[in-house]
């Protein structure tokens, strides 16, 4: 190969644990190796499919069991209900032979509903509809005594999280025991919770999650799917296969919710806040929980609050389930465009203002590197651009908590030099395979290809589920302490031998030296063992010095360009600067920030699940019309890896998509002058705004230029 | 329904196939309650004098898949993904939407990039067909698969395999494609875990260029100290 992969992002260079290591499974993936749930064909093995309501709410009046029984192919119909409360709602199953004895079989079945009427947003609810509530008596107070008050109303909408790999299972009989291919976020969730229609004890149940295809925060569970296929393998015996199709995936396995936002804020004419009301409405679907939405985030200065107003609003629509920082990119959407709105009504640079908000030290010197890569100094000021394409920036920002739970990691020494780290918790595409064996083959001191990683097996030792950004946090203690047991064991038995004294010992690229001087290669070392050696680390989720210090904190910019004869938005540039604590793996933690500023980009600008409100159908459950950010629309993306001091390993998965399209909404705003205050940034509401007067400004300002003290 | 709609619209004796007869035939391949009574009286009717007939039952057939022959009984209604899939035990290819849109399926067929989701495993009989795993091998990667884990192009992995063959089918008939020709040509292909800008560098390296080297000068001095 003409050229190394470092020669990108080199601002990364030398930032994390092992900057060269590349993915250990990248090869598997990219050669078809790589076999997950969804693979797991049997040519003898039954299909489940749910049936379905076919409307927002609807009563089941007749089906015809006998003529799907009657149908080649067709072994099982299990009916256990009439009712269906949202489209795709399930009242049964059906087991076939065979795909197209599925399929025949629900033709035959003729099921037949009425229509009933439905509700199909949180628009239905009266109340959301209606005017704000006035403020608790002391924001009321603050937001009088302010110079200015200002009122805005802000939506998100329904996102799906389209995993590519829908929901599913592959259950085959293995003797006594049943072996559960799952695509899940969390092994041994699968494996408490699937003996309960399988009929059979926990230690009974061996699930296999090796290649999970995307999960992101929807495959917690084993779903209805995962309990009918649970079910008919019980009552068959046989091996069963029982996945989504795409359609389901999007009617039924969860949801980000929609929100609406209510903000009342009493603000001076320098910006600063004095009080403000928020009043947060979550769309849950059929659901009571899940719709909240961190709003305000805690991040900036808001004087007397008056929050945590927040109702789930319930219709007839599949329930929410966590999304990759649930409630928090809706959340950052609302309040760093009022950020914005605020500056822009009092004339000053939203940067500016944002660094008199914001008391984070940290973010205080991300805000500088971000406004110097993507270029704030070429921003003009809010609706001063005229003409067909307008240029516009915006920020937004993230923080995240220091979530963990008990983890363990066994790391096997073999006689030939070779470590084997075994962890059963699951590898969704973050990287985590990758990160142990690196994080593994660095504290001990040997190459990345001494190493293998066997993952994603309820055999192997226990972790934590993929929900939190907490999986890598909490292995990594125990991956660390794992590695210097073993690292210990060897030396104690080269210093024996040698008759030298254990703790002068190093190990430095797979050579045990003594000050300078070698003293044997670890694969020589290790040949003195008679047999492999485990060792055990484990991480009891409290804090200790494997845990470390760090935190996860972010700043992003974004550069759009706006038509304004279309009112299509391009996104041209993000900058994504994060910290996690300790970065392990730099290839595989910059594809975890661009994949969430990705993520974050599409949110910003397509998705959007289309409910018809007479119907309740969902109109778009699937991908040629739910659109999602191809690689025409991808931005230029530069993922900047912040690591000062920081020892201990952070969250990465979910912090980066919070702040994106929050920027992305500055941007525009920014360009044309007029807030989009829903979300997705379709071309009809950039039109639509284009329409509406040039933004309010309540404070005087000299024409351009930001005062210098604002600038970045 | 005319006449040029019916499966054998290219046969001589087209005018042979009578549209009552062929209604019933597509009417029992969609049936519920298909006997094999009825479908072999279809099939005798229609086999007299015309050109062999398949199906509607499973029939044997078989395709050509990375060099080999692979036989299987199947029913003419089955896609060539899933006679790949679920006959022939080459997975590589994913079933992701089953409509086209994602690409996730994407497989070469005479060395064109298909969809194997929308095409009759019947249509592609006889052609050369080529999946991920026909690309190369763990033991034996292409160069493209090696620049793909060398950059990070994939995080789950689920879209990889189309990527893999989109890719390799823009570099046969265009050896060195700029940024914007990879972009179109892999426009097809979606990843919801968002690896695109690696997938461009890996396609770039993987033809002789460049990367996108991102512009660094303006950001010395990040954050702390750099090793």
């Amino acid at each position: 190969m003409t050229h190394q992969p470092r020669d990108l992002r080199a601002i990364n260079a030398g930032q994390s644990v092992a900057d060269h290591a590349t993915r250990l499974d990248g090869l598997a993936k990219a050669t078809g190796a790589a076999r997950f749930g969804r693979d797991q064909i049997k040519k003898d093995m039954l299909w489940v499919r749910l049936i379905r309501c076919p409307w927002g709410r609807a009563k089941l009046d007749s089906l015809d069991r006998d003529a799907a029984l009657a149908t080649p192919g067709v072994v099982e119909v299990v009916v256990s209900g009439d009712d269906g409360d949202y489209h795709g709602d399930s009242i049964g199953y059906l087991v076939a032979r065979n795909r197209r004895g599925l399929e025949r079989g629900l033709r035959a079945l003729n099921a037949k509903w009425t229509r009933l009427d439905c509700q199909t947003g949180i628009l239905d609810d009266e109340q959301a509809r209606g005017p704000m509530d006035a403020p608790s008596e002391a924001a009321a107070k603050a937001i009088d005594a302010a110079d200015f008050s200002f009122e805005a109303r802000y939506s998100t909408p329904v996102q799906t999280h389209s995993s590519l790999e829908t929901h599913g299972l592959m259950i085959e009989p293995d003797g006594e025991n049943s072996i559960v291919h799952a695509s899940t976020q969390g092994t041994f969730v699968v494996a408490d919770q699937i003996g309960r229609f399988l009929g059979k004890r926990r230690s009974k149940i061996v699930v296999d999650c090796e290649y999970v295809g995307g999960g992101f925060g929807s495959k917690f569970q084993i779903g209805k799917e995962g309990a009918a296929g649970g079910l008919a393998a019980k009552s068959s015996g046989e091996a069963v296969y029982s996945f989504c199709d795409r359609e389901e995936e999007h009617l039924d396995t969860g949801n980000r919710p929609s929100l609406l936002c209510k903000v009342n804020v009493g603000h001076d004419a320098d910006g600063t806040i004095r009080g403000a009301r928020f009043e947060t409405f979550g769309g849950t679907g059929v659901s009571r929980r899940g719709g909240g939405a961190r709003v305000p985030s805690g991040r900036f200065e808001f004087g007397t609050l008056d929050a945590r107003n927040h109702r789930n609003v319930q219709f007839n629509a599949g329930g929410p389930r966590a999304m990759r920082a649930p409630g928090c990119p809706q959340g950052a959407f609302v309040e760093e465009l009022l950020i914005d709105e605020i500056a822009h009504r009092c004339g000053l640079d939203p940067l500016g203002l944002r660094r008199r908000l914001d008391d984070s030290d940290r973010r205080q010197r991300m805000y500088d590197v971000a406004a110097d890569l993507i270029g704030w100094e070429n921003r003009t000021d809010t609706g001063s651009q005229s003409g067909t394409m307008r240029t516009g920036y915006g920020i937004g920002t993230c923080d995240w908590g220091k979530g963990r739970a008990p983890a363990k990691i066994e790391v096997v020494v073999h006689p030939d030099g070779h470590l084997e780290v075994r962890t059963g918790t699951q590898d969704i595409g973050t990287g985590q395979r990758t990160a142990m064996g690196a994080l593994v083959a660095a504290r001990i001191g040997v190459p990345l290809a001494n190493i293998s990683v066997a993952i994603g097996d309820s055999r192997l030792p226990a972790g934590p589920a993929s929900g939190g950004s907490v999986c890598t946090p909490s292995t990594a203690p125990a991956a660390m302490a794992a590695a210097d047991l073993a690292r210990e064991r060897i030396l104690e038995g080269v210093a024996e031998r040698d008759k030298l004294d254990a703790t002068k010992l190093t190990i430095d690229d797979g050579v045990i030296m003594e000050g300078g001087r070698k003293v044997v290669r670890w694969e020589d070392a290790c040949r003195r063992l008679s047999e492999p050696v485990s060792v055990t680390g484990e991480f009891d989720g409290r804090a200790s010095a494997y845990w470390g210090e760090g935190s996860s904190e972010g700043v992003q910019a974004a550069r759009v360009e706006v038509d304004c004869e279309t009112g299509q938005v391009f996104v041209r540039e993000v900058i994504a600067i994060q910290s996690c604590g300790l970065p392990l793996v730099r290839k595989t933690a910059e594809s975890q920030i661009m994949g969430g500023v990705i993520q974050g980009t599409s949110y910003a600008l397509f998705e959007e699940q289309v409910l018809d409100p007479t119907t309740g159908a969902v109109l778009n459950a699937n991908l040629e019309s739910y659109k999602i950010l191809g690689s025409e629309d991808c931005p230029k993306i530069i993922p900047v890896l912040w690591r000062d001091d920081q020892t201990g390993v952070r969250a990465l998965g979910e912090p980066p998509v919070v702040p994106t399209a929050a920027a992305i909404a500055n941007a525009v705003f920014n360009a044309i002058g007029r807030p989009v205050r829903d979300l997705p940034l379709r071309p009809d509401r950039v039109l639509a705004a284009l329409a509406e007067p040039m933004a309010e400004r309540v404070v005087a300002v000299a024409p351009r230029t930001t005062p210098p003290e604002n600038r970045a | 329904m005319t006449k040029d709609s019916s499966p054998h619209s290219g046969s001589p004796r087209k005018q042979d196939v009578s549209r009552r007869l062929f209604l019933q035939t597509i009417g029992i391949s969609a049936a519920t309650v298909a006997t094999e009574g009825q479908a072999a009286n279809a099939n005798a009717a229609l086999n007299a004098g015309g050109p062999a007939i398949i199906g509607p039952l499973p029939a044997r057939t078989s395709l050509k898949v990375n060099g080999q022959k692979l036989d299987y009984i199947a029913e003419p209604a089955t896609t060539l993904l899933e006679a790949l899939r679920e006959q022939c035990n080459i997975t590589g290819p994913k079933e992701v939407c089953d409509r086209a849109a994602c690409g996730g399926c994407t497989v070469l067929v005479d060395d064109r990039p298909v969809t194997s989701c929308m095409m009759l495993a019947l249509d592609a009989t006889g052609r050369k067909i080529t999946t991920v795993e026909g690309i190369g091998t763990i033991d034996d990667p292409d160069p493209l698969q090696i620049a793909m884990a060398e950059f990070d192009a994939m995080q789950c992995g689920f879209c990889t395999p189309g990527v893999v063959t989109s890719a390799k089918a823009l570099l046969a008939t265009n050896p060195q494609p700029n940024l914007d020709e990879i972009r179109a040509a892999l426009s097809g292909n979606l990843c919801r875990c968002g690896t695109y800008p690696n997938i461009f560098n890996a396609v770039l390296v993987a033809s002789g260029q460049a990367p996108v080297v991102e512009p660094t000068d303006r950001g010395r001095s990040v954050s702390g100290e750099q090793a």
